[in-house]
């Protein structure tokens, strides 16, 4: 996928993107201490996913000539992490924020291989966002339209 | 080349300007239909069906609920983006009534039904989003992602 010359709009979108795949990994990595055991496959999972998503991320602005972002030290969870339910909560706001990136990736880039793995990482996150919600309890487990602003 | 084709040149201008005339008239053949009508259509008819099966099939009410409000969303959704390319011809013209479809009794029947058609919802809107205009592409990328999700609430 290696791409010299990506257009400006479709390298802030997918620098974007790589900040939430950051971000998401953060999050597990918080919430882990805060699950029973039961949650120990979905984390390891989405872990996995969201580093597979974060490098593949990288490699691809670094293919293209531009220097990929790095994560932030840490990230303010906008509500407190107490107790099983705000972790799963704090997780699927993650994977939510992962479904908007990627969703504006594929409305800010025309290239086709871009647009099939912004499409990939849109519907893993808006899957796992639903898990998740479902977990912490949440009423409105799918959005009509996951990704949308 | 052949010089002398036989045919009078006269003959020849009145015949370019006779398909040129012809041009102008003709409505040519109708543009392709676009792909987004065949999204909401079946965007409307799982819809229908999940309806069908919330209120025949009490296990499944909410999950199939679900299904019904997201799906019927996307059918607004694609088709006002449908008309706002192509305005219809005709305001008056309405999609003709459909007959619901009959839900199926037994569970395990609706869930595959309901499952089968939003694994194929989700093919069909997937392959067209690497060709689509970017802002088609947002939106049918997320119809795609529900259809996905929806089958987790099932």
């Amino acid at each position: 996928m290696s791409q010299p010359g990506m257009p400006q709009e479709t390298v802030a979108a997918v620098q974007a993107a790589l900040g939430a795949e950051h971000a998401a990994l953060w999050v597990y990595g918080l919430v882990s201490a805060f699950l029973p055991a039961a949650y120990d496959k979905a984390l390891r999972e989405g872990v996995a996913e969201h580093r597979e998503r974060r490098d593949a991320t990288a490699e691809l602005l670094a293919a293209a000539g531009i220097t990929p972002a790095p994560a932030e030290a840490a990230y303010v969870p906008p509500e407190p992490v107490e107790d099983e339910a705000s972790a799963a909560k704090l997780v699927a706001t993650a994977e939510t924020d992962a479904t908007v990136a990627w969703r504006a990736v594929l409305e800010r880039c025309d290239d086709k291989a871009l647009r099939e793995s912004a499409l990939a990482a849109l519907t893993q996150s808006a899957i796992r966002a639903t898990r998740w919600r479902l977990a912490a309890g949440s009423d409105a487990a799918v959005p009509s339209f996951p990704g949308q602003p | 080349m052949r010089i002398n084709s036989g045919v009078p040149r006269r003959t020849v201008l009145v015949g370019v300007a006779l398909g040129a005339a012809a041009g102008c008239t003709d409505p040519g053949p109708p543009p392709p239909p676009d792909p987004l009508a065949a999204l909401a259509d079946r965007a409307r008819a799982d819809a229908a069906l999940a309806t069908a099966i919330a209120s025949a099939v009490p296990s499944l009410a909410e999950g199939a609920g679900e299904v019904a409000r997201v799906r019927g969303e996307h059918a607004t959704a694609l088709k006002a983006e449908v008309e706002r390319e192509r305005p219809p011809v005709s305001t008056t013209a309405s999609a003709p009534p459909t007959t619901p479809p009959a839900a199926p009794k037994d569970e395990k029947a609706a869930l595959k039904a309901l499952t089968d058609g939003l694994t194929a919802a989700q093919k069909e809107a997937a392959g067209l989003v690497p060709a689509l205009p970017r802002y088609r592409a947002g939106l049918v990328g997320s119809v795609t992602a529900a259809c996905a999700s929806l089958r987790e609430v099932l």
